[in-house]
């Protein structure tokens, strides 16, 4: 009993610092105007006080209010984006006093919002505003501001563990999103929705909201609501993995699609879900091919260290399973070299063939195995081990006892060894007869793989690869549409320039000749 | 049907099935009237909500005599059914005491997975098993034991666990799973073997007597001398490696296709 909630509360720690590495690692796409709102502000921080960092933060939030503002009118989501990417960096300075005051400046006296946000900041917000921040009250007139604020105030509860009220906070938000129906909403929703679980999920009670999850998946589905959907089916999923729920995970895979333009990090997440699925249904080509994705999509930096771990060490054991070993140096990574230690020996287990030490190594870390929840798919492994063992004897002798193989495995019977060398004979993992008579096995001669229509295989793999890879690009590069209108404002002047150019010229010309006739 | 009516039935099932010699047919009667009063309270749909403690846990033990009847009769898509219903008894009502057959059921539901050779969904069924009775159980871990042997191939192994099951409704879907291993050893043995004295053919295949061995050896047709009381296996040496031209056309139509647009 004690062993579950320990190992979720690690995971969620994990999945969290994931999400925050995400908003600032990737998306470094084609911003090029006004990119230096957060960035700059970091080496300052030491040097200033807590007063001017309050303001800081602040005149951040502020600055947020007015991209979530613009973002509305333009139809522009891109503006929001870059507000909810600073809102982890935001997120480690947010008080109550900063929240409090930009609440307090953002919502006239009696606004119903204002009374419920401070309500849930506790007394302490109250105290903390100055007068001035009451008489400068700008308000907003979008709704998103309105959420943002909600949102924040969330992330502060979660940081503060209070997740009782942000449950009841989460609950009236999602609310609020869900009655609001705004396309320029989208992006926060998202973000409103994760936190939304994050706290049933920290106060165990994630069974309750998959109806509204599932709920709000359809309706995100019906508007094309990209972000929310990709960020609602990883939730879901997530909270089948929690009770286990493979098979309605699976389900859930197979009923929905995951929205092509999700963001990397939710892409990164669902390839991962997918890789676990796949592995525990015994589908590893497509498992290893989901997981590869998962680690390559996931940000390479430190925050984001659970989320490689975990993917890593399923990623280990689906290579195993399909027969191949993980390359040595994945174990040197100083990321994942300490996690990874059982799974490094195991791999070594299972590189020798060596089912005694197979066997050790599974029962010194079970534990681990356990919490990691990836016991069962290293069980599985013990076949491996065995085939690999055949596959090393049947290269090394070229006729061998079966009674000899039967030591060398370490094997029950020999009989047991009779029907494991004709199984793996029968599955293609060695080239041999046995003599049963005479109660030998014989290795045939090895094939040449160049007279077979393997090279040709590969060759195309890679040659598909490399074609999808160039057509994915092309596909994905977005030219400024601005500077294309002005390009072509700028090339009609030009023209209007040379054509009054040779207009001129040939006024000139003309006067001239006038000139001449008249001389 | 009232409550009273049903928890009387039920108790007539379950005094019917326990008896030592039940009247099978009866059971039947008894739980399709079960089940269409169920139906009424709603009991199988979940459609509202129940937080009755005991009535709940009077639907689960008619499920579950019912899965348990589905095997006796040997009656395998009703068994699935009677699982598909319990599965939500099992994992949705948290505050429903454990019923002490349910790791037998589970076990049960396993290896019936297991002889029908749907080993994907034997695999996603064992993850919801929590780690401790996956471990400790003897019900449960009597089909993990069987199938690792399964894939391993010691099917010495799962011969012998016919001896050691943990209750006596499992011994049917063994039965069925024996009809799938001798067929798996034989194409092993086809691979493996040029030729096998029809004695040993025997011993390979768990058969005692020899007219069953040249039934079976006749349903795989193996070429069987009596002479030398061998079989013999088709050879695969006269397989032709054809080359793939139409692949390799389609492959390069697309190459030339996908060069031509970058070019």
């Amino acid at each position: 009993m004690s062993e579950a909630p320990r190992r979720s509360s690690r995971l969620n720690k994990n999945q969290e610092e994931d999400t925050k590495g995400k908003v600032k690692a990737v998306d470094q796409d084609v911003e090029m105007e006004e990119s230096a709102t957060t960035s700059t502000e970091t080496p300052k921080e030491k040097v200033l006080g807590a007063k001017e960092l309050e303001a800081l933060a602040i005149a951040d939030i502020k600055q947020h209010f007015v991209l979530f503002t613009k973002s509305a009118k333009t139809h522009e989501a891109r503006f929001a984006i870059r507000a909810l990417r600073s809102v982890s960096s935001l997120r480690k300075r947010l008080t109550v006093a900063v929240l409090a005051r930009t609440i307090a400046s953002s919502y006239g006296k009696d606004d119903e919002a204002r009374k419920l946000l401070l309500g849930y900041l506790g007394s302490e917000a109250l105290g903390s505003i100055t007068p001035e921040d009451e008489v400068t009250v700008t308000k907003f007139e979008t709704p998103e501001v309105d959420v943002y604020l909600h949102l924040l105030v969330m992330i502060y509860l979660l940081d503060q563990n209070q997740h009782e009220k942000g449950i009841e906070l989460s609950n009236i938000t999602v609310k609020v999103v869900q009655d609001l129906n705004r396309r320029s909403l989208d992006q926060l929703a998202a973000k409103v929705y994760f936190y939304y679980a994050r706290f049933y999920e920290v106060t165990g009670r994630l069974a309750e909201i998959r109806p509204t999850l599932l709920n709000a998946q359809r309706t995100a589905t019906l508007r094309r609501d990209d972000d929310t959907q990709s960020t609602l089916i990883n939730l879901l999923l997530r909270n089948y993995f929690h009770y286990n729920l493979y098979d309605q995970a699976d389900k859930l895979v197979s009923k929905t699609t995951f929205p092509e333009n999700a963001t990397n990090n939710q892409l990164a997440r669902y390839m991962y879900y997918l890789g676990r699925i796949k592995a525990i249904q015994l589908d590893y080509t497509e498992s290893h091919q989901s997981l590869l994705q998962a680690v390559r999509k996931a940000p390479q930096n430190n925050v984001t260290a659970g989320f490689q771990q975990e993917a890593n060490k399923l990623l280990i054991i689906v290579q195993l399973l399909m027969g191949e070993i993980p390359e040595r140096s994945l174990f040197r990574q100083p990321v994942l070299r300490k996690a990874l230690i059982p799974y490094f020996q195991i791999t070594q287990a299972v590189r020798v063939g060596d089912l005694n030490k197979f066997q050790e190594t599974l029962a010194a870390h079970s534990a681990t195995f356990h919490a990691d929840k990836n016991y069962t798919l290293i069980l599985r492994l013990r076949h491996n081990v065995i085939k690999t063992g055949i596959r090393m004897i049947s290269l090394s002798y070229s006729r061998i006892s079966l009674r000899d193989v039967c030591l060398k495995l370490h094997l029950d019977s020999e009989e047991d060894a009779e029907y494991i060398v004709a199984k793996s004979i029968r599955d293609g993992v060695i080239d041999a007869t046995i003599d049963h008579e005479k109660g030998f096995m014989r290795s045939k001669e090895n094939v040449d793989i160049y007279s077979t229509n393997e090279p040709q295989h590969a060759f195309h793999q890679r040659i598909a690869f490399c074609l999808k890879l160039h057509n994915d690009s092309v596909k994905a590069m977005r030219f400024p549409l601005k500077t294309v209108n002005q390009d072509a404002a700028e090339v009609e002047a030009a023209r209007d320039q040379e054509r009054t150019l040779v207009q001129e010229i040939a006024e000139a010309d003309e006067d001239m000749d006038e000139d001449h006739d008249e001389l | 049907m009232a409550l009273t009516d049903i928890k009387t039935l039920a108790q007539e099932l379950s005094k019917e099935y326990n008896a030592p010699n039940p009247d099978l047919a009866k059971c039947g009667q008894y739980l399709s009237k079960l089940k269409i009063a169920l139906i009424e309270l709603q009991y199988l749909t979940h459609e509202g909500k129940h937080n009755n403690i005991e009535e709940l846990t009077l639907a689960r033990d008619v499920l579950e005599i019912g899965a348990q009847w589905s095997v006796r009769t040997k009656d395998i898509p009703s068994f699935e059914r009677y699982m598909a219903q319990l599965q939500t008894y099992y994992n949705d009502y948290s505050e429903l005491p454990t019923s002490p057959l349910k790791y037998n059921l589970i076990g049960l539901n396993l290896l019936c997975l297991l002889s029908q050779n749907r080993i994907s969904d034997f695999h996603t069924a064992l993850e919801t098993i929590e780690s401790q009775e996956l471990l400790n159980n003897p019900a449960i871990q009597h089909p993990i034991k069987l199938e690792q042997s399964l894939m391993e191939g010691s099917y010495n192994r799962v011969w012998s666990s016919r001896a050691d099951v943990p209750s006596k409704e499992y011994l049917f879907f063994i039965d069925i799973l024996m009809d799938t291993i001798r067929n798996e050893i034989a194409s092993c043995s086809e691979k493996a073997y040029s030729s096998l004295p029809l004695k040993d053919a025997g011993t390979l295949l768990f058969f005692t007597n020899m007219e069953d061995i040249l039934n079976f050896a006749k349903e795989r047709n193996w070429k069987v001398n009596p002479v030398e009381q061998k079989a013999y296996f088709h050879s695969d040496a006269d397989e032709r490696i054809s080359i793939p031209a139409n692949q390799i056309i389609k492959q390069t139509m697309f190459y030339a296709r996908d060069m031509d647009r970058i070019v």
